[in-house]
């Protein structure tokens, strides 16, 4: 009788493994402007820091608010609100991709959901600024 | 009139030998307008050096076998004319973000595993018997899933996604293509068998949407589309009472 052929276990092939080169986001236009997207998180987080701490020291009544009025502080609020305008355009270009709505059993555009999404930021951004003006007043 | 010559820069790489791959080029003829990175590969196995490894088998776009970097950017070399690169050098690596075995031959295993695990299949509780005729479905149903279909497995948006470069635990935009594929799919009925791997931490919640996945498909392919959709799903059977459904 043949006794069964012993399969010997070929030894482990050597790979070369490749990894990511650090500056890999300069590489394309399109990864730069992913990590410039992601980056801008970091400064908006910062200012939302800044505005839980007012408001906690407003808590403390009227005394306690003194908004920071410095050049600086103009100009960085004003770098955030570019960055939170960039981050709402990206998201809202997004709700065409991920969202899908049928009205009369037909899939809506892309671009018509896109148009309401900003349409609703429209919408949002008049409605909050006409209440804190008017609390304002 | 001189010939017409191109000059293909492949990468090298012998494990027995090599640290670590080199480039090595390749002067070759550039006789025919239709000729693609794969014919100038070919040319040179034929002709100059027999030794050049790399995958390719149906030369059409079809079997996603010969995706490679071409001048840094992830193509299926069978669809990248020669015409739109010359008087230019062309530099062929092999696809990014994978091991290399030899040349530009990839160790595609992670992949492998990781698309098997979606299990990208028809999934029924039941199978119906193959006297009861065919499973029929509408137009409407089948053109739900029909883009993500189209995929050829050739590894190009892995090639192309930065955060499965970073880690390689990514499921990957092919794999959740797929499994997004066959949960559209009518006649499927698998769809809890494949959550648990999409919807951890390292499923659709690792891609923080880079879309080049969707830029490189030579499908056509949304993987990056599949992933949103998935997150949004997901999202839904979870924070919705009638979410935990079929």
């Amino acid at each position: 009788m043949r006794t069964p052929v012993q399969m010997s276990t070929p030894p482990a092939q050597r790979t070369y493994s490749w990894s990511m080169p650090s500056a890999w986001w300069t590489r394309k236009r399109h990864y730069l402007l992913y990590v410039v997207r992601e980056f801008t998180a970091l400064p908006m987080a910062l200012w939302l820091l800044w505005l839980l701490y007012d408001i906690k020291r407003a808590g403390s009544g009227p005394a306690g608010f003194y908004p920071s009025r410095s050049v600086f502080f103009v100009i960085f609020s004003a770098v955030c609100l570019v960055f939170a305008m960039y981050h709402s355009y990206t998201f809202l270009k997004l709700a065409g991709v991920i969202i899908h709505v049928k009205v009369l059993d037909k899939p809506v555009p892309p671009r018509v959901i896109v148009f309401m999404m900003f349409g609703l930021l429209a919408v949002a951004s008049i409605v909050i600024g006409a209440v804190l003006i008017g609390f304002a007043r | 009139m001189a010939e017409k010559r191109i000059t293909i820069q492949a990468t090298r790489f012998d494990p027995d030998k090599d640290e670590k791959p080199h480039l090595q080029s390749y002067d070759i003829p550039f006789a025919d307008e239709s000729m693609v990175v794969l014919d100038a590969l070919n040319h040179i196995k034929s002709y100059v050096d027999g030794s050049l490894s790399y995958r390719w088998s149906c030369r059409m776009g079809i079997c996603g076998s010969c995706g490679m970097m071409v001048n840094g950017t992830p193509k299926l070399t069978c669809s990248a004319f020669l015409r739109d690169y010359w008087p230019h050098k062309i530099t062929v690596e092999p696809l990014n973000n994978f091991p290399v075995i030899r040349d530009l031959v990839i160790d595609m295993d992670d992949f492998m595993h990781k698309l098997k695990s979606v299990k990208p299949w028809i999934i029924r509780k039941q199978e119906i018997p193959l006297g009861a005729g065919v499973h029929r479905q509408l137009p409407a149903q089948v053109t739900e899933f029909r883009q993500f279909s189209e995929c050829i497995n050739c590894m190009l948006c892995y090639s192309a996604c930065p955060v499965y470069g970073l880690n390689d635990k990514f499921l990957g935009p092919a794999a959740i293509a797929l499994a997004r594929r066959y949960n559209l799919d009518s006649r499927d009925q698998g769809l809890k068998e494949r959550l648990p791997v999409i919807a951890e931490a390292e499923g659709v919640w690792e891609c923080s949407f880079v879309g080049e996945c969707s830029v490189v498909c030579p499908k056509g392919v949304d993987p990056a589309k599949a992933i949103q959709q998935t997150k949004l799903d997901t999202t839904l059977r979870f924070t919705l009472p009638y979410g935990n459904r079929d």
